[in-house]
């Protein structure tokens, strides 16, 4: 089976955690100087694979064969020195550090351990330029955009003579041109014989950059194949067994009272926004990164201050002054920074759900044990969170069943207006369509959405209408009838520099 | 899949580690205080020894509630000396007038505790620099107001502290009933369940719609109050006003706090797990005492005992 060209051939992978299995009998391999995209929902068992790859996680069985050695277990250091990078989404760089320093770090070029700092800034600048990149050797990383930063990765792996590094989600973090870069960079590595393991939740980009696709589902292969002679569909198909028309469900298609009106509100990001969202409505709102949309959200739910405008909910002026507020008046936020910001990733799912609501399941001021629990089973049917049991902590869960716990908090305070900033962000395909077939059931319900979202498929897919951000500013309205992604796009970008 | 089996087991024990080490901790302490040093056992030696527990169990109450919203109080020492000094100037030996000294104490304590707080949420001092600067300057004022001079006398009355029947004395009682309460309040009602949540998440909680600055504050008023509860055992106690009255009581309260698994960073321990750090470090000591060591050779013994149980929580807390 082991082509001369094969650098990489993982064979029967196993791993469990806590006796769940994250991946049965895996097989995956690379041939030397190609991409290879891995592929599939969050819990798929794509970072196991690469913890295991990286030596940060010992297989439970199967074995690693990496340009023609055999092992069954691989330490970091092993790793490193073999030859394998992995490149997190989260940076492993040292803020305070130059480029040059965070390239070297640890390996510094020295004489009798006195650093030569002249080598270290030639042999830096050697390695950027070979990626074709414009970065000074003695910048601070703290002052390169992270875009840069990834670079600075790449340079340091390549300065390990990385043979086949490993782009987790690589694409996370950039925006526009940027992954152009970067896509410019790959293919630059490729040609010299590095292998690149690409993974990511963007189709359109795997298809744009890789040779071979690797899908995984549910901590197994689904199967491995050529991009060419691969349609989006398959590829869709492959990932969640569900085709991309059923991922939408249409909209109800009409729309009730309005709930909630928003009247020439202004703060330092926002200026002079007005708009009205009816009952049973799904309302898009669509812009660059920047633009002010989460800025809109926060100001809505009085969790940044507003200095003129107003605010109604059904025909009661409300200019929220704190998010208690905005709740009691029957609002919830659906953060966009999940982890940060809409869980308490240490605490027991249970007391994730019911914190908006202690005082309800309270009799005498004593909480209901039985109540509470009666609550979490509910929620954990009705929305089919995936969990261990109710006192497992959120952190343990996968993005989307993190994020129906958020979904499930929000819920039981039973509002009428939800205000979702990248509903599904980071979300495998799987759980967003349970997500958006959930946000469907709620405007069924009467129950008004605005929907933030950056990816415009799920803008054009789900909005009833769709509103465009600039600056701080709303900029157009474009009905879903006649919505097409190049009038989200001029809406949101002109009399800005394109390119 | 026997791998898994096995993966699950260790899952299994890195969980009891972190929930029961402290409690398996001490029974295995306390067996080997019934091999090494068995005259611990003797009634006299475990009166006073609960009774200490006791003045350091109720301090580390209140600082296991400022841990629990990742902050932390060094003013205690500063309370508990203000205590003994308002009861000894104010009552001036006089029994009747020792609930009017007790029930200043509690108010300044209070204003102490919510200056803390105020100044950790809304002016975002980090609780470390507030709390340090709050002690110094509670020291400094009640010394002011002293004049260096301790005055006043702790009233006969207060040694009813003293006071035990068999090894169970009043500040035990006092030490078990609050724990309990405590106990309770963190879990069974919507105020404790809030501070978890605002020690686990301030931005979250937040947005779930806590009003964070006040849970934060009233952790450091609770912490201040417990910490004069003990301030008003500890003088009956000692029987006379010392500035040091408190000294090494504070650190050693957090220290109790962490033992027993309570995370610096928030939302994570329990007043239980803390009683039996209380007791670990009490019967350590003890223990030390019993077997002649020298006070340095006990300090050497609690330094390594809290750092064995941060390294074996941190080890069982990282996958």
């Amino acid at each position: 089976m082991n082509q001369p060209d094969t650098i990489l051939d993982m064979g029967r992978i196993s791993k469990a955690y806590a006796g769940v299995p994250a991946l049965r009998e895996v097989s995956f391999s690379c041939e030397r100087g190609k991409v290879h995209a891995l592929v599939g929902e969050n819990g798929a068992g794509k970072s196991t694979l690469i913890k295991i790859l990286g030596g940060a996680v010992q297989a439970d069985s199967g074995e690693i064969r990496f340009k023609g050695r055999l092992f069954t277990h691989l330490t970091p250091r092993l790793s490193l020195d073999m030859g394998i990078s992995i490149i997190y989404q989260e940076l492993a760089l040292n803020p305070y550090l130059t480029v040059a320093e965070n390239i070297f770090l640890g390996r510094e070029p020295n004489r009798a351990g006195v650093i030569q700092t002249r080598h270290l800034r030639q042999q830096a600048a050697e390695l950027l330029g070979k990626l074709h990149v414009q970065i000074d050797p003695d910048a601070p990383v703290s002052e390169l955009t992270v875009a840069k930063q990834q670079m600075v990765e790449i340079a340091k792996a390549l300065s390990r003579n990385a043979d086949l590094i490993v782009m987790d989600e690589p694409s996370a973090i950039l925006v526009g041109e940027e992954l152009e870069q970067l896509f410019k960079t790959i293919q630059s590595l490729v040609a010299h014989g590095v292998t690149i393991v690409y993974i990511s939740h963007r189709l359109d980009e795997v298809f744009q950059i890789a040779d071979t696709i690797t899908v995984l589902k549910d901590g197994a292969v689904v199967g491995s194949r050529p991009r060419e002679g691969l349609s989006h569909r398959e590829l869709v198909q492959m990932m969640v067994g569900r085709s991309l028309e059923e991922v939408y469900p249409a909209p109800i298609g009409q729309r009730g009272e309005p709930v909630l009106v928003v009247d020439k509100i202004s703060n330092a990001r926002l200026k002079n926004i007005s708009f009205t969202l009816h009952a049973g409505e799904t309302l898009g709102i669509a812009g660059m990164v920047g633009s002010g949309r989460t800025e809109l959200a926060r100001a809505i739910f009085g969790a940044d201050p507003i200095s003129s405008g107003t605010i109604t909910i059904k025909g009661r002026l409300v200019n929220h002054a704190s998010p208690a507020h905005a709740i009691r008046n029957g609002m919830a936020l659906v953060p966009e920074d999940r982890k940060a910001q809409g869980l308490f990733t240490a605490l027991p799912i249970r007391q994730n759900i019911t914190l908006p609501i202690l005082n309800r399941l309270t009799r005498n001021g004593v909480l209901q044990s039985k109540r509470e629990t009666q609550v979490v089973e509910d929620a954990r049917h009705k929305l089919s969170i995936s969990m261990a049991n109710a006192d497992q902590e959120a952190q343990f869960l996968s993005g989307g069943n993190q994020q129906k716990v958020v979904l499930a908090k929000w819920l039981e305070t039973r509002p009428s207006v939800i205000l979702m900033d990248e509903p599904t962000r980071g979300i495998d395909i799987g759980a967003k369509f349970e997500i958006y077939q959930l946000m469907r059931h709620l405007n069924e319900q009467g129950v008004a959405i605005l929907m933030i979202s950056s990816e415009l498929p799920e803008v054009l897919g789900m909005s009833d209408r769709i509103l465009v951000m600039r600056d701080g500013q709303l900029v157009g309205e474009l009905p879903r009838e006649t919505a097409t992604e190049q009038a989200i796009i001029e809406r949101a970008t002109s009399g800005v520099e394109v390119s | 899949m026997v791998l898994g089996a096995t993966s699950s087991t260790a899952h299994t024990l890195r969980r009891f580690v972190v929930q029961y080490g402290v409690y398996v901790s001490l029974g295995l302490l306390l067996i080997a205080a019934l091999i090494l040093t068995p005259n611990l056992f003797s009634e006299q030696t475990l009166t006073v020894l609960l009774k200490q527990s006791a003045q350091l169990g109720i301090i580390a109450i209140g600082q296991t509630l400022t841990l629990l919203v990742a902050g932390l109080d060094l003013s205690v020492g500063g309370v508990i000396f203000m205590t003994s000094v308002i009861i000894a100037r104010v009552s001036n030996g006089v029994d009747s007038a020792l609930p009017l000294a007790i029930g200043l104490s509690f108010l300044f304590s209070a204003v102490i505790g919510l200056a803390n707080g105020l100044l950790i949420t809304k002016r975002r001092i980090p609780p470390f620099v507030a709390t340090l600067a709050i002690f110094i300057l509670v020291q400094g004022a009640v010394q002011a107001y002293t004049r260096g001079v301790p005055g006043g006398f702790v009233p006969e009355g207060l040694s009813v502290v003293n006071q035990s029947a068999g090894f169970i004395s009043i500040p035990v009682v006092l030490w078990v009933v609050l724990t309990a309460l405590f106990v309770f309040v963190l879990r069974k009602t919507p105020f404790g369940r809030r501070l978890y949540a605002v020690g686990s998440n301030a931005d979250t909680a937040s947005l779930s719609g806590l009003n964070v600055d006040r849970f934060k504050i009233a952790a450091y008023i609770l912490c201040s109050l417990l910490a004069c509860v003990s301030g008003v055992v500890l003088t009956g106690y000692v029987g006379y006003v010392d500035r040091f009255i408190a000294s090494g009581l504070d650190l050693d309260a957090i220290a109790a706090a962490v033992v027993g698994g309570t995370l610096f960073t928030g939302g994570r321990g329990s007043v239980l797990s803390t009683m039996a750090g209380v007791l670990l470090i009490q019967i350590l000591s003890t223990m030390a005492l019993l077997l002649g060591l020298s006070i340095q050779t006990q300090f050497i013994i609690k330094g390594v005992v809290i750092l064995a149980a941060v390294a074996l929580y941190s080890l069982a807390r990282t996958d």
